[in-house]
């Protein structure tokens, strides 16, 4: 069945990244997992650093590693604004790999609850979101 | 007098500089494009970003206190972040950032404050280093290319050491982009953020940017005030990256302008020596013939 497409746009510092109709985007906000369709409600959210996919019908899946970013929908088109946006085929595992290894042992002389070890918690997370779309193929 | 011979090596030598800064001058001016269509690309992002932390803002209600925008009543320490490029060869470049940071530690100095130096950049790590500065942040490797990444790195730190208290309010010096023959030295403070930054500028795109929607229907995904807990520090994160796409095209352009001096230059003492040469090359003819003559006399 086929359904009913919206425009989406995803921005990143870099400059568009994405503008075309969709079926559907699946992603994650801070609060869980979420699926927007067409016609969804006007909305605001927060995103975490995860996979974010693109149906874009008949089985056709874009894929793409998302860092942190929002989302905001409204008048039928959503807009990702999202700090780095990779297409997951763009990834580099190994190299990935070798940035969370440095980030990993960094925090472990950082002192717990500071600003800096809360950083390089959050840059730990967003690697390990990126490796998991990279090895995912 | 030089020789003939060693006036024609100066010549090939300089012919041969000639055709190197020719070259770094055509391909400063390539990436100097690309820079510039990286400034454009920000843009969109960054005024998306403005529209949507309004939108919170409002939904929130007002702009609560949060660490990075708390102002200090006391400054006594100064972080200072220098944006340098990684290469020299780019005329007063990175020179003109030093010594504007310089003088400006030095003001603070004398008002009895602490400087803190950050610097992305070889040139201004290297030289801060060799003036016997201490650097709580080095940044160099990408200057060529800043990533978002790169200035989220920066930024983190900055507001790390803001927010546990070992700076109390942070300056940034780049060179501004006017255009690819003027840049500027830009001093900007970065932090505290100040909250008007957040909320002023552009209350006339408000209207076309979400139409006539009604803001309580807006479904929040967490709570506004959450969203706006991390929509704030992203203004920091771009304002550096902002900057650091502002250096690399600046230094593109001062690169590109230094080096077609260079090679005006280069082409101005090839004409003097090949004039020289000429002259050298014409005056032992001139002897020559002079002997010649001299010789047949003394035979008559």
């Amino acid at each position: 069945m086929a359904k009913t497409l919206f425009q989406v746009e995803i921005l990143t510092p870099e400059g568009k990244v994405f503008d075309d109709q969709v079926e559907m985007i699946s992603t994650r906000t801070s609060v869980g997992s979420i699926g927007v369709l067409a016609n969804h409600t006007p909305m605001l959210a927060m995103l975490d650093a995860c996979e974010l996919r693109l149906h874009k019908g008949d089985g056709d899946v874009l894929r793409f590693a998302q860092a942190e970013g929002y989302l905001q929908v409204g008048g039928n088109k959503a807009m990702l604004l999202i700090e780095e946006a990779v297409a997951a085929d763009d990834l580099d595992a190994a190299d990935l790999e070798v940035r969370l290894s440095t980030r990993r042992t960094e925090l472990e002389s950082l002192e717990d609850g500071s600003e800096a070890a809360n950083v390089a918690a959050r840059d730990i997370k967003r690697l390990e979101a990126f490796l998991s779309v990279a090895s995912a193929d | 007098m030089a020789s003939q011979r060693d006036v024609k090596q100066r010549v090939e030598s300089v012919r041969n500089i000639q055709k190197i800064t020719s070259a770094m001058e055509m391909v400063a001016a390539a990436r100097l494009r690309r820079a510039e269509l990286r400034i454009a690309a920000l843009r969109p992002y960054a005024g998306a970003l403005r529209r949507m932390t309004r939108q919170a803002a409002e939904a929130a209600g007002n702009v609560p206190n949060f660490p990075i925008l708390d102002e200090r009543k006391e400054v006594k320490t100064v972080g200072i972040l220098l944006v340098t490029g990684d290469r020299g060869l780019a005329g007063a470049f990175n020179s003109q950032i030093i010594r504007a940071g310089l003088r400006s530690a030095t003001e603070h100095e004398e008002a009895g404050r602490k400087v803190r130096w950050y610097a992305t950049g070889r040139r201004g790590v290297s030289s801060l280093t060799f003036r016997g500065k201490e650097l709580s942040g080095a940044f160099s490797g990408f200057t060529d290319r800043p990533a978002y990444g790169d200035a989220r790195t920066v930024a983190e730190r900055l507001m790390a050491d803001f927010i546990d208290g070992k700076v109390d309010e942070v300056q940034i010096f780049y060179n501004g982009y006017v255009s690819a023959l003027a840049q500027v030295v830009r001093a900007e403070t970065l932090l505290p953020l100040q909250r008007a930054t957040v909320l002023e500028e552009g209350e006339a795109e408000e209207v076309e940017a979400e139409g006539q929607e009604s803001r309580a229907l807006v479904e929040y995904e967490p709570d506004p005030e959450i969203i706006l807990q991390r929509l704030i520090p992203d203004y920091v994160e771009i304002s550096i990256f902002r900057a650091l796409l502002e250096s690399t095209a600046s230094e593109h352009g001062a690169r590109m302008t230094a080096m077609r001096n260079a090679s005006e230059n280069a082409a101005d003492v090839i004409e003097e020596l090949t004039l020289a040469m000429n002259r050298a090359r014409q005056a032992e003819i001139t002897q020559e013939i002079m002997e010649v003559v001299a010789g047949s006399e003394a035979l008559v």
